[in-house]
C-alpha cells in the first residue's frame, strides 16, 4: 500500500479515536468543574470533620498518579465484589475511565477554586452582609463574577493539560486517538509497522489546544470590564 | 424619643476584652462622634451593631425593639437591615457600575421596580455629588468619589442609623474634605448617624455627642464643647493633646 493509500485509512481512525478523545475530554469538564466546586466548599467547612477528610481525600487523589487511578477504578470493583460493575465493552471502559477523570480533575479544580474565593477580600463580603443579603446572594451576585476573573488562567492551563491527559485512558484499552495511533504499529486495516499515524495524533491536540486558547483568550476580555 | 439604645454591650476576643459594658442612647437626627486611639473597640462597636461581630452580652434597642437574642440567620439578616455601614476601604463591587452598586441590594430586597430603585439611585448620586459618573465602574473613580458612592449605597436601604468606620482613613489628605462634606449634608437633612473618626475638627463641628473610647470603655461622653473643651478624664486630657500635637 503507498503512503497515499494508508492516508485515508490512518485519518478515518484517527478521527474516529480523537472522538472518544473528545467525548472523555467534555464529559470530565462537565463532571469536575461543578464537582469541584463542591470538593472546594467542603475542603473549606467550618465542620472541622468534613474539612478534613475532604483535603485528605484531596491530598490522596492529587498524590497519586491518575493512571493508577484509572486502573483502580476499573479493575478495583471487580475484584472486591467478583463481577465487574462498568459494564463490557468500550463503553465500560469509558464509563471507568470518566468517573477516574472526573474525581481527579475535580479535586485539583477544587483547589482553584478554593484560592480564588479566599482570594476575595472579606470586605466584599460584609459589605454584602450589612447590605441585608442573604448568603447565596452573596455568593452569586457579589462573589462569582470576581472568583471567576481570577480563576480564568489557572482554569485554563488545567483544561488544557487535560486535552493531553486523555491518552491515559489507554492504560485500560479506551480507544482514543493515541490507542487508534498506535493500532497502526501493531497492525491493523493492512498498515503495520507505522509509526507517523501515532506522530501525526500530536497535531490534533495541537489544533484542539490554539481553539482552546482562543476561546480562554476571549473570555479573558470579556471580563477585563472591572477590575478587582 | 430614644432611637437606638446600646445596654452594656459586652464583646472580647480570645479571652481579652475589647467592649467592656458599652451604653449609649440617641435620638433621631442625630450625630454621634466616636474617638479614640486605635484597639479602643470603636470599629468593634460598629461592627457588633452591624451584626458583624456578635456581642457576647448586652443589648441593642432600635425604638423600643431589642434586636439582640435573633440567633438565626434570618434574624440577623433583618437586624441587619437598621443600620447602614460604610467602610473605611469603600469595598464597593468592582463588577458593577456606581449605579448598580447602588441599585443592587433594594433589587434583591424587592423594594421597589426597576424604575423606581433607579430614580431613587440616581437621586441619591446627585445628593452625593456624582449623578455624571451613574455609569462608572469603581476602579475608574477615586477613592473619594468612591467613598461617596459607598455611602450613597448605605443610604439607598434608608438605614435609621448609619455608620461610618473611619471614612477618610484610606483617602488621600486632598479628598478627605468632599467625603466629610457629604457626611456634613446628610446631617442638614436629619440622618441618625455614628461616625467612627480620626478627624478631631470634624467631629467637635458636626457631632451632637461625642464619644471618647479608651480600653474598650466609653471614658468620656458628653457635647462636642464638654468632651474638646472640658474634658474630665485624665485620658481625655492625654488623648486629645496627642490629637492637637499631631496637628
Amino acid at each position: 500500500m503507498t503512503f497515499l493509500q494508508q492516508l485515508p485509512i490512518v485519518f478515518g481512525a484517527l478521527n474516529v479515536g480523537f472522538l472518544q478523545t473528545l467525548k472523555l475530554f467534555g464529559i470530565t469538564l462537565v463532571g469536575a468543574l461543578p464537582l469541584g466546586l463542591i470538593i472546594a466548599f467542603g475542603s473549606m467547612s467550618r465542620f472541622r470533620p468534613l474539612s478534613i477528610v475532604t483535603r485528605f481525600f484531596v491530598w490522596i487523589i492529587r498524590g497519586t498518579p491518575l493512571m493508577i487511578q484509572l486502573l483502580i477504578i476499573f479493575y478495583f470493583p471487580s475484584m472486591a465484589l467478583g463481577q465487574p460493575i462498568w459494564g463490557s465493552g468500550e463503553n465500560g471502559r469509558f464509563a471507568a475511565s470518566a468517573a477516574a477523570f472526573i474525581i481527579n480533575y475535580a479535586c485539583y479544580f477544587s483547589e482553584i477554586y478554593r484560592g480564588g474565593i479566599q482570594s476575595i477580600p472579606v470586605g466584599q463580603l460584609e459589605a454584602g452582609q450589612v447590605l441585608g443579603m442573604t448568603r447565596g446572594q452573596i455568593f452569586v451576585r457579589i462573589m462569582l463574577l470576581q472568583v471567576i476573573k481570577r480563576i480564568v488562567p489557572p482554569v485554563s492551563n488545567e483544561i488544557i493539560t487535560l486535552v493531553k491527559d486523555t491518552a491515559l485512558a489507554r492504560i485500560i484499552a479506551l480507544q482514543e486517538i493515541i490507542w487508534a495511533g498506535t493500532a497502526f504499529l501493531k497492525g491493523s486495516q493492512g498498515i503495520s509497522g507505522q509509526v507517523w499515524p501515532l506522530f501525526f495524533t500530536a497535531l490534533y491536540y495541537l489544533v484542539f489546544s490554539g481553539a482552546l486558547t482562543l476561546l480562554f483568550g476571549w473570555v479573558e476580555k470579556r471580563l477585563d470590564y472591572f477590575r478587582g | 424619643m430614644i432611637l437606638l439604645e446600646v445596654n452594656n454591650l459586652q464583646k472580647s476576643f480570645d479571652g481579652s476584652a475589647v467592649l467592656k459594658n458599652i451604653s449609649f442612647s440617641m435620638e433621631p437626627g442625630q450625630v454621634l462622634a466616636i474617638i479614640g486611639s486605635s484597639g479602643s473597640g470603636k470599629t468593634t462597636l460598629l461592627r457588633c451593631l452591624n451584626f458583624l461581630e456578635t456581642p457576647d452580652a448586652g443589648e441593642i434597642i432600635v425604638k423600643g425593639q431589642k434586636l439582640l437574642g435573633g440567633a438565626s440567620e434570618e434574624q440577623i439578616r433583618k437586624n441587619r437591615l437598621h443600620f447602614g455601614l460604610v467602610f473605611q476601604n469603600f469595598n464597593l463591587f468592582p463588577q458593577y457600575t456606581a449605579l448598580e452598586n447602588i441599585t443592587l441590594a433594594p433589587s434583591l430586597l424587592g423594594l421597589g421596580s426597576k424604575q423606581e430603585l433607579r430614580d431613587n439611585a440616581m437621586r441619591l448620586l446627585e445628593q452625593v455629588g456624582l449623578r455624571q459618573k451613574a455609569d462608572f465602574y469603581p476602579y475608574q473613580l477615586s477613592g473619594g468619589q468612591q467613598q461617596r458612592i459607598a455611602i450613597a449605597r448605605a443610604l439607598a436601604l434608608r438605614p435609621e442609623v448609619l455608620c461610618f468606620d473611619e471614612p477618610t482613613s484610606a483617602l488621600d489628605p486632598e479628598l478627605t474634605g468632599e467625603v466629610l462634606r457629604v457626611i456634613r449634608g446628610l446631617k442638614n437633612k436629619d440622618n441618625t448617624m455614628i461616625v467612627v473618626t480620626h478627624e478631631m475638627e470634624f467631629a467637635r463641628s458636626v457631632a451632637d455627642v461625642v464619644i471618647y473610647m479608651a480600653d474598650g470603655v466609653i471614658e468620656e461622653m458628653g457635647t462636642p464643647e464638654e468632651v474638646f473643651e472640658h474634658p474630665r478624664s485624665e485620658k481625655t486630657k492625654a488623648f486629645l493633646r496627642g490629637a492637637a500635637s499631631v496637628l
